[in-house]
């Protein structure tokens, strides 16, 4: 079992997910970094440990950073340690974890654990090939033209048929995600009209079930956090977010050996478990902070947390409990399908949102007494998921 | 524009040779007598490397499938609209195939379908077709 109220994040900095072809990764690495450190009140030099959640599909600044570049380029005088962890989409995860030991042995007093991703500077046949193949196996999958949309409709397709969703209650997710992205500053949605459910069924099919409307846009986007002991979060009196729990299964790398039934009981055990951890049931949990990709994948999992009943997770969606002004906050800074698609940097995005809400930071989407967050993430096409709990402060 | 073909490994080919003679085959182990997909190279379940293959009866049923319109790779937009399903063979594993020999619209979960192999450069892919009554 993971330590309980070990580490806490002090300090966010994030730029807006937008198209910025106009910038390099450092120069947002640079804004991203230097706006968390000193969110953290901390000097540069007391970083010690740096943590990059390596990008997708950009080999050449994944290589910087994995050779070390990033404490040189911001002068970090005191950091002992850097690296970059890559489990995709969970890779936020891991990379606090990671930062958590540093913490914890000894290591390091204050890590940067930190991501960027410019989309828009990727060849466009590079991202096809790239997206085509990862998480799908080369030779018993991706031979009959499955895409990411494609593995995401089997699981939609089957959902509904056996629960009894309606694709109106499908697109109400969208809906739902997009209430909360119109109104944060850091989305590429921020300020847009919020599509109506009529508006998303009457977008093109690209699969079943899944209209355009209902996929993702690809952005540029970057965020930095800094992590510190518990403790010493504690001492320093400024706000912050202490992980509570943490807990992890592992379903399948490839993506017809996921047995729907144990994705949904990993749901189910991860969550119990991080609760139990962090000393809490789901009636306290204040904000629902899932990261899924899709908005496919939202009522399912809306179920497998037992925050709707069985088959009606759907329908919560519809009546607008998940959105903007909903009684059960929800994903608010939109998940993929709102914020804008930046690869794995989606879970640091809302990492940086649960540390955001903690804080008591969110501005106009912030959820009032805001104590507890739940905040998943998956890797690959769904490989795990990983469960943590994050709290205003230890009790 | 070429379609991929499988990346197999060693101890997949014989699947793959099996195809090319119209048979589906499955891996067992000769020791725990599980049945694998997809092939390895020890048993998943006991790491025997004591493996064998039987031939599959090539009938299996639909748990879900998706009918692509767009948005695929450019070197399948010639094969639009097609089918993408996950079917459980009456073995007991589960395969992702395309359905054909159909319209989109008359797939319908829980399916019964059959094996038909569709030839790639040299391999031959299983892909499902529905029963006929």
């Amino acid at each position: 079992m993971m330590s309980k109220g070990k580490i806490a994040i002090i300090g966010i900095g994030e730029v807006p997910t937008r198209n910025m072809p106009e910038r390099t990764h450092w120069d947002i690495i640079y804004d991203t970094c230097m706006d968390a450190v000193r969110d953290s009140g901390l000097h540069k030099n007391d970083i010690e440990g740096v943590i990059s959640v390596s990008p997708l599909a950009q080999p050449k600044i994944s290589a910087e950073l994995s050779y070390g570049k990033l404490p040189e380029e911001l002068g970090l005088k005191g950091c002992k340690d850097t690296v970059s962890v890559n489990a995709g989409g969970a890779s936020t995860s891991n990379a606090v974890r990671l930062a958590e030991q540093w913490v914890t042995s000894g290591v390091a007093k204050a890590v940067i654990v930190q991501h960027v991703t410019l989309h828009s500077t990727i060849p466009m046949m590079d991202q096809i090939n790239y997206f085509a193949k990862a998480g799908v196996d080369l030779q018993w999958e991706y031979p009959y033209g499955t895409t990411y949309n494609i593995i995401m409709g089997l699981m939609a397709n089957r959902y509904m048929y056996e629960s009894g969703c309606t694709p109106e209650q499908m697109a109400s997710v969208v809906t739902a995600l997009r209430s909360w992205a119109a109104r944060d500053p850091n989305s590429f949605f921020y300020g847009k009209d919020v599509p109506s459910v009529e508006k998303v069924l009457a977008s093109d099919m690209l699969n079943t079930p899944l209209h355009k409307r209902e996929s993702n846009v690809l952005g540029d986007g970057g965020c930095a956090m800094v992590v510190v002991s518990a403790e010493d979060a504690k001492n320093m009196k400024r706000p912050a977010a202490y992980k509570l729990g943490d807990s992890v299964r592992y379903f399948s790398g490839t993506c017809v050996m996921r047995d729907f039934n144990k994705v949904a009981e990993g749901f189910r055990v991860t969550a119990k478990e991080a609760m139990v951890q962090a000393g809490i049931t789901k009636e306290d949990v204040s904000l629902w902070n899932c990261y899924l990709a899709y908005p496919l994948a939202h009522p399912l999992i809306a179920e497998w947390l037992e925050v709707a009943p069985p088959g009606q997770g759907g329908k919560y969606f519809l009546e607008g409990r998940m959105s903007f002004g909903g009684d059960i906050p929800w994903s608010t800074i939109g998940d993929a399908p709102g914020r804008g698609h930046t690869g794995s940097g989606v879970s640091s995005a809302c990492y940086v949102e649960t540390a955001r809400q903690l804080m008591g930071k969110a501005g106009e989407r912030q959820v009032k007494n805001c104590k507890y967050v739940y905040q998943n993430a998956g890797g690959g096409s769904g490989f795990n998921n990983i469960a943590t709990i994050w709290g205003k402060e230890i009790k | 524009m070429t379609k991929p073909i499988p990346e197999t490994q060693p101890w997949s080919e014989k699947f793959w040779e099996g195809t090319k003679q119209g048979k589906l085959l499955v891996q067992v182990c000769k020791d725990c007598k599980s049945k694998i997909f997809y092939p390895r190279k020890f048993c998943p379940e006991c790491w025997s490397g004591n493996l064998d293959w039987i031939e599959a009866s090539g009938k299996a049923t639909i748990l879900t499938f998706s009918t692509a319109y767009s948005m695929v790779e450019p070197k399948f937009m010639d094969e639009l609209p097609y089918t993408i399903a996950y079917v459980d063979l009456e073995e007991g594993i589960r395969m992702m195939t395309r359905i054909v020999e159909c319209k989109p619209d008359d797939i319908k979960f829980d399916m019964p379908v059959e094996v038909v192999f569709h030839e790639r450069e040299g391999f031959f892919l299983p892909y499902f077709r529905p029963v006929k009554k």
